[in-house]
């Protein structure tokens, strides 16, 4: 599903990603860990088309299409959804508005009608009420006033909404408390399916104990350091970064 | 002297960009141009051009009242309006003569001398005590021709207790160059309420010039609103005045010039008395290579005890070959005031705009997006939902969202 080969990015004159490659197939889940720092978020941005960061070499496929060659909203209708570390509040901007020129702007890209009304509400009450969120997205702008927790649900939501192909979750678990980690899980794990991919990035085991990851990778100063399976993640959380973390000046031409 | 002040003139000279009030909108290229004094006759139907309506909110229940080229279409027109309203031309007046006001202008201009001097014609608006009249009363002008000048001036008296809506839309022909010249005087007397939406939305190369004058007495209501959907360049020039206690006057101006466009607000809320309030917000996207000026003039006099004055500017300037000067005047002369002000100038939100198209919204749906939520406070206040709708589907027309 997902193929990344030698990806490198900066912003700026910073190099971030240097030389990250990672293989995705349809249903898996992959973890990524890492310290603060390290480009988890800067992977996600890349993936998802945000053009303030430039990308200096390598690749990206989805189903053999070339990523790196769409516009974000262009990969977002092949499929490709973030949740956002920090979701952005736009206020004026009902969510349900939101939603409905989204899901259309899909739907569009495949040769679809615009949803019709009925089957959009309730679609909504669907998703929401897999993230508990039914009945208070009506009426409020994207995440104006929304408490963290009810942010991260609505990336949730969202998701579910779109029903991507290629899920990326950016901390997804920062700042919920044991309640809302438990119904964001929920709504992850209703999500899996074998034709549907996750790349969760996570800073913290514990949301793996409630994600069962296939794959656990750690990312260090913009590369992919180490990969093993689920009890990775144990290591990591017992033993911390430090034995994994490459110096972080360039050390190649020495 | 110039090929303007040959044809026009006038005991005041023309402002030079020395004036303050004038510096980033200069009118040299006015002053070069050859434009006629308009003393056509009314042509109703058979004058009108086919790409207009005369009215132009078609979904708006009013009464209209038109003029073409600063001249009064009577067969275009719904007059009279109903009991209790003198809605009159002066074309049209006996010897009562139009209303008397003792409206005072904080500064008389070139622009409002030949207004005076060249005048064609005008509506006189009295709303009787008590009167809520039941619609709005729409003034359509028209621009259609190449160097015409319309000069007109329309008086509006709302006596206590009463309730008037009035809209002024002005349209121009893509084929018409030249002059408006409007002027606007309002008085709304103790308990009354006044609202005006005026709307510039001319095709062509017009000079438009605008400027109301409203005086407000006790207690009395103003919901102004000031639209630019299109025009060359546009001045609009707006002074309230709140000489009673208990005021409240809501002013609010949306522009959004394309290409080589000039937009110009100049306002001035005077608090003359005490315990009121005033509310001011005007948003702006500059795009192309437009310009465009923000002027807000805040008076708190030592009387004006107890005023609340709220005043925002917000201007996001979309393309590197736009901008805006944006300036807030601020001169309080009471202690027992609150007033907030901001005036900014910044880009799209790039975090938003990501996060849209994040969803699969493209670049053009998403920025529609944040124009809409941009101008929601401004448009919802609008006296009625059709008009409304109706700017903002004019907006949306033009720009192509
Ligand atoms: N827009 C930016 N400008 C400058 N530096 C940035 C920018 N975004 C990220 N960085 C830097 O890139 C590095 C990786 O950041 P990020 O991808 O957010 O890490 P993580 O998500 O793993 O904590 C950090 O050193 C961060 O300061
Ligand atoms: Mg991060």
């Amino acid at each position: 599903m997902l193929k990344i080969n030698n990806l490198c990015a900066k912003v700026g004159d910073k190099d971030i990603l240097k030389g990250l490659n990672l293989e995705v197939k349809p249903g898996e889940l992959h973890a990524i860990m890492g310290p603060n720092g390290s480009g988890k978020s800067t992977l996600a941005a890349v993936l998802a088309g945000r053009d303030s960061f430039e990308v200096t070499d390598g690749s990206v496929d989805l189903d053999g299409i070339d990523l790196l060659d769409l516009e974000a909203s262009d990969r977002a209708r092949e499929g490709v959804f973030l949740a956002f570390q920090y979701p952005i509040e736009i206020p004026g901007v009902s969510n349900l508005n939101f939603m409905k020129a989204a899901l259309n702007g899909k739907r569009s890209h495949q040769g679809l009608e615009p949803i019709k009304a009925k089957d959009f509400l309730a679609k909504v009450k669907e998703c929401s009420s897999l993230v508990e969120l039914d009945g208070q997205l009506r009426d409020r702008s994207v995440n104006e006033g929304f408490s963290g927790g009810e942010k991260k649900r609505n990336e949730i939501f969202q998701m579910a909404m779109l029903e991507p192909k290629l899920a990326i979750l950016d901390e997804t678990d920062s700042g919920l408390d044991i309640d809302a980690l438990r119904v964001v899980s929920k709504g992850v794990n209703a999500m899996r399916s074998s034709e549907r991919s996750f790349i969760v990035i996570t800073h913290y085991q514990r949301l793996l104990e409630h994600i069962v990851p296939d794959f656990v990778h750690v990312l260090s100063n913009g590369k992919i350091v180490k990969s093993g399976g689920k009890e990775l993640a144990l290591e990591l959380e017992e033993k911390g970064y430090d034995w994994l973390k490459e110096p972080s000046h360039d050390t190649s031409n020495a | 002297m110039s090929v303007f002040t040959d044809k026009f003139s006038a005991t005041l000279p023309p402002p030079t960009r020395k004036s303050e009030r004038w510096k980033y909108s200069p009118i040299a290229k006015l002053l070069n141009h050859e434009i006629e004094i308009s003393k056509a006759s009314a042509q109703g139907l058979n004058g009108w051009p086919e790409s207009l309506m005369p009215n132009p909110v078609l979904n708006l229940d009013a009464y209209l009242v038109v003029f073409k080229n600063g001249v009064f279409e009577p067969t275009l027109s719904d007059l009279p309006v109903s009991d209790g309203v003198d809605c009159i031309p002066f074309s049209k007046m006996d010897q009562s003569g139009p209303l008397e006001f003792s409206n005072v202008y904080h500064q008389k201009e070139w622009i409002g001398e030949l207004n005076d001097t060249y005048r064609q014609d005008g509506l006189s608006l009295h709303v009787h005590r008590n009167v809520k009249v039941d619609r709005p009363i729409v003034i359509h002008h028209l621009t259609d021709g190449i160097n015409v000048a319309s000069f007109p001036k329309h008086l509006i008296k709302v006596e206590e207790g009463g309730e008037l809506n009035v809209v002024i839309w002005s349209s121009a022909t893509d084929r018409s160059s030249g002059m408006y010249n409007g002027l606007l005087e309002a008085s709304i007397g103790p308990n009354a309420i006044l609202s005006l939406e005026k709307v510039c939305n001319e095709g062509g190369k017009v000079f438009h010039f605008s400027h109301e004058h409203i005086v407000q007495e006790r207690d009395s209501k103003l919901k102004m609103h000031t639209f630019t959907i299109k025009g060359d360049w546009v001045r609009n020039e707006l002074e309230i005045i709140s000489r009673g206690k208990g005021t409240d006057s809501v002013f609010n101006g949306a522009y959004l010039p394309l290409g080589t466009e000039h937009i110009d607000n100049h306002t001035t809320m005077d608090h003359t008395s005490s315990d009121c309030t005033s509310s001011e917000l005007y948003r702006g996207i500059m795009y192309g290579h437009s310009t465009g000026v923000f002027n807000g003039k805040v008076f708190v006099r030592p009387d004006a005890q107890k005023t609340n004055a709220f005043q925002q500017n917000t201007n996001i300037v979309a393309d590197r070959g736009a901008a805006i000067n944006t300036k807030p005047e601020l001169e309080i002369y009471a202690d027992d005031v609150k007033c907030a002000h901001g005036c900014t100038v910044g880009q799209f939100d790039l975090d938003a705009l990501f996060y849209l198209k994040s969803r699969g919204i493209d670049e053009k749906a998403a920025k529609a997006l944040l124009v809409e939520a941009f101008l929601a406070d401004v448009l919802s206040s609008v006296s009625s939902t059709e008009l409304s709708a109706e700017i903002m589907s004019l907006y949306t027309e033009r720009h192509g969202w």
